[in-house]
């Protein structure tokens, strides 16, 4: 039986980053979000004004922390090209029986998969320590929506930088400020107020990651509105931008680094 | 052949190429014809270079770092395009059908690449990638491991391999699926002489099967070793092109008679015996230093009876003989400075 070139380069990139060092990074800390920081800080926030209901503090971080598997997942796929290109794989893949589309199809097809999967595991862990979420084909659709786009989101954002990354530290440097800007200035860990700083208002707002984390969070606990579906027009406009540029740099990319 | 990996190399010279495409009719697997390739416009890192490479032959392109082979093969693989010229890999144009040609081709590279996997995972993984059957796969693992003596690095990470053995890795996993054309630039780099020698006699049986080699090295006794013909490369240019005897005998220089005498000679004797050599042009020069002659000249293994009667009539006692062929390093040497 004929697997298609992409399917074959997916297992690929699955078998290679099966180790316990990525699963560590995307659901170790992810969990640890959850379990140490959510149940602490629970324990100072009285509770989250949502959709003008009060939920728990580990009742509204679970989608966040959600939401963040698809800027997990979105590194590891978008890095997977840095890593190609650093160990060589790059040029030995691109003289194998494959078309350069098949390699990029394969990177955005075994981040996704990451991220689904490291969504619905976030999500179980979630429920076990804060109850359930709604559970109706809108909310299953606008998460589903939410985490594959917003995983081609950040594999795009990713497989920029790993194209124009000449060396490890610049990658390096540039992923882990990245993570923490986009981490820690979003909806996932608290709320955005009206009365926060102006400056860190303006970065949280035009964090793609914002708009993930409550498109998801909306789908899964609130009740979705016209924001809502306008968050993710957004998100899809945003993608299909940064896919395009992806895209394009990829097509330059010849290869080792 | 006997050793490990003998079993190996039997069974696949009787392989026909079972899940490849067997290139059959065209005489030539590679046509090049004036290929330039220029990266920045100005510079040509490869200049105008022609040849072909038939079907089953193994051809070596050498030359020093920067000479234009690694380029040459990344045209011929389809990884680069040439800036003009035309190139036909087993009948086709790279630039037209790069997926069919990669597809029966196998592309051992320069610089090394591995997947961050154990060894046998990385051959298996390969294998998948390139639709091998699972069972042929596991069959062709245990073989080549054995052959390239990686079976007790089978659970090592590649990364955590010296530079040699991973070299080893790198053409192991090359062998795991079949083609038709075998590109390999540099591949035994890092290796020791035993597996290096066993390396190239596998690739010398599998040509046996129709395999067709194009070879880049810079241990150049190697290259004598196992190509049908040699191309040695300069500036981006093909300066010379030829088997290695006709390039040997065309480019090789003086050949090396040295000879131990019974006594040390005399500066006297010496001055005849170079008289007599070089003023009836059986050598072009003639040496002396305590008891060791060396006698240089072009045609000294035709001339051997006579330099050895001129001797004898002299008074000179022979205690051993060595005549010193030219090598492909007095080639390369000769084509590359001039």
């Amino acid at each position: 039986m004929h697997a298609p070139a992409f399917l074959r380069l997916t297992y690929r990139n699955i078998r290679v980053n099966m180790d316990l060092g990525t699963m560590i990074f995307m659901l170790g800390l992810p969990a640890l979000y959850l379990l140490v920081m959510g149940t602490m800080l629970q324990n100072i926030i009285p509770g989250v004004e949502l959709s003008s209901s009060k939920i728990s503090y580990t009742h509204f971080l679970g989608p966040g922390i959600v939401a963040m598997q698809t800027l997990t997942a979105g590194n590891i796929g978008g890095g997977m090209l840095w890593s190609d290109r650093r160990w060589g794989m790059f040029e030995q893949l691109l003289v194998g029986p494959f078309k350069r589309t098949d390699y990029l199809l394969g990177i955005i097809m075994v981040a996704i998969i990451f991220a689904v999967a490291g969504s619905l595991i976030m999500l179980g862990l979630s429920v076990s320590i804060s109850g359930g979420f709604i559970l109706s084909w809108i909310s299953v659709s606008l998460t589903l929506f939410s985490i594959i786009l917003g995983t081609m989101l950040f594999s795009s954002l990713f497989l920029i930088i790993s194209t124009l990354a000449k060396t490890m530290q610049t990658y390096n440097t540039i992923t882990i400020a990245l993570f923490f800007v986009l981490d820690f200035a979003s909806s996932a860990f608290y709320p955005i107020p009206t009365t926060s700083d102006a400056v860190i208002r303006a970065i949280s707002l035009s964090n793609p990651l914002t708009y993930i984390v409550d498109v998801t969070r909306t789908a899964l606990i609130g009740v979705p509105d016209t924001t809502t579906y306008m968050y993710a027009i957004a998100m899809l406009v945003l993608t299909i931008v940064l896919f395009a540029i992806a895209r394009l740099l990829y097509r330059t990319v010849r290869s080792g680094v | 052949m006997d050793g490990p990996g003998s079993e190996f190399l039997q069974k696949n010279f009787n392989r026909d190429h079972e899940y490849g495409v067997v290139l059959h009719s065209e005489e030539y697997a590679i046509r090049t014809r004036n290929i330039v390739k220029s990266y920045d416009g100005r510079h040509n890192a490869v200049d105008d270079i022609s040849f072909d490479v038939a079907r089953g032959e193994i051809y070596g392109l050498l030359g020093k770092n920067g000479a234009g082979k690694s380029t040459t093969i990344k045209m011929l693989t389809t990884l680069i395009k040439p800036t003009s010229g035309t190139i036909e890999v087993l009948g086709m144009e790279p630039s037209k059908q790069s997926i069919q040609i990669r597809k029966r081709i196998g592309v051992v590279q320069q610089s090394e690449s591995f997947d961050f996997a154990t060894v046998e995972n990385n051959l298996r993984i390969y294998g998948m990638l390139w639709e091998v059957p699972r069972e042929v796969v596991s069959a062709r693992i245990e073989e080549l491991l054995d052959l390239f003596e990686l079976t007790e690095f089978r659970k090592v990470r590649a990364f955590e391999l010296s530079g040699g053995q991973k070299k080893k890795l790198q053409v192991a996993r090359e062998l795991v699926h079949d083609m038709d054309i075998l590109f390999l630039d540099e591949p035994t780099v890092g290796m020791d002489p035993i597996m290096r020698r066993r390396i190239l006699d596998s690739i010398k049986d599998r040509v046996k099967n129709g395999l067709t080699v194009l070879f880049t090295t810079h241990f150049l006794e190697e290259a004598d070793y196992i190509c049908d013909r040699i191309a040695i490369m300069s500036e981006g240019k093909i300066r010379v092109e030829g088997t290695s005897s006709e390039l040997k005998e065309k480019y090789g220089g003086l050949r090396t008679l040295e000879i131990i005498t019974r006594e040390n000679g005399s500066p006297d004797g010496m001055d005849r015996l170079r008289e007599q050599l070089v003023s009836t042009e059986l050598a072009s020069e003639v040496k002396g230093q305590g008891k060791t002659i060396t006698i240089l000249g072009k045609s000294i293994s035709r001339n051997l009876d006579q330099i050895l009667s001129s001797l004898k009539t002299l008074g000179i006692t022979i205690d051993s003989i060595n005549l010193r062929d030219a090598t492909l390093d007095d080639v390369f040497i000769e084509v590359v400075n001039s």
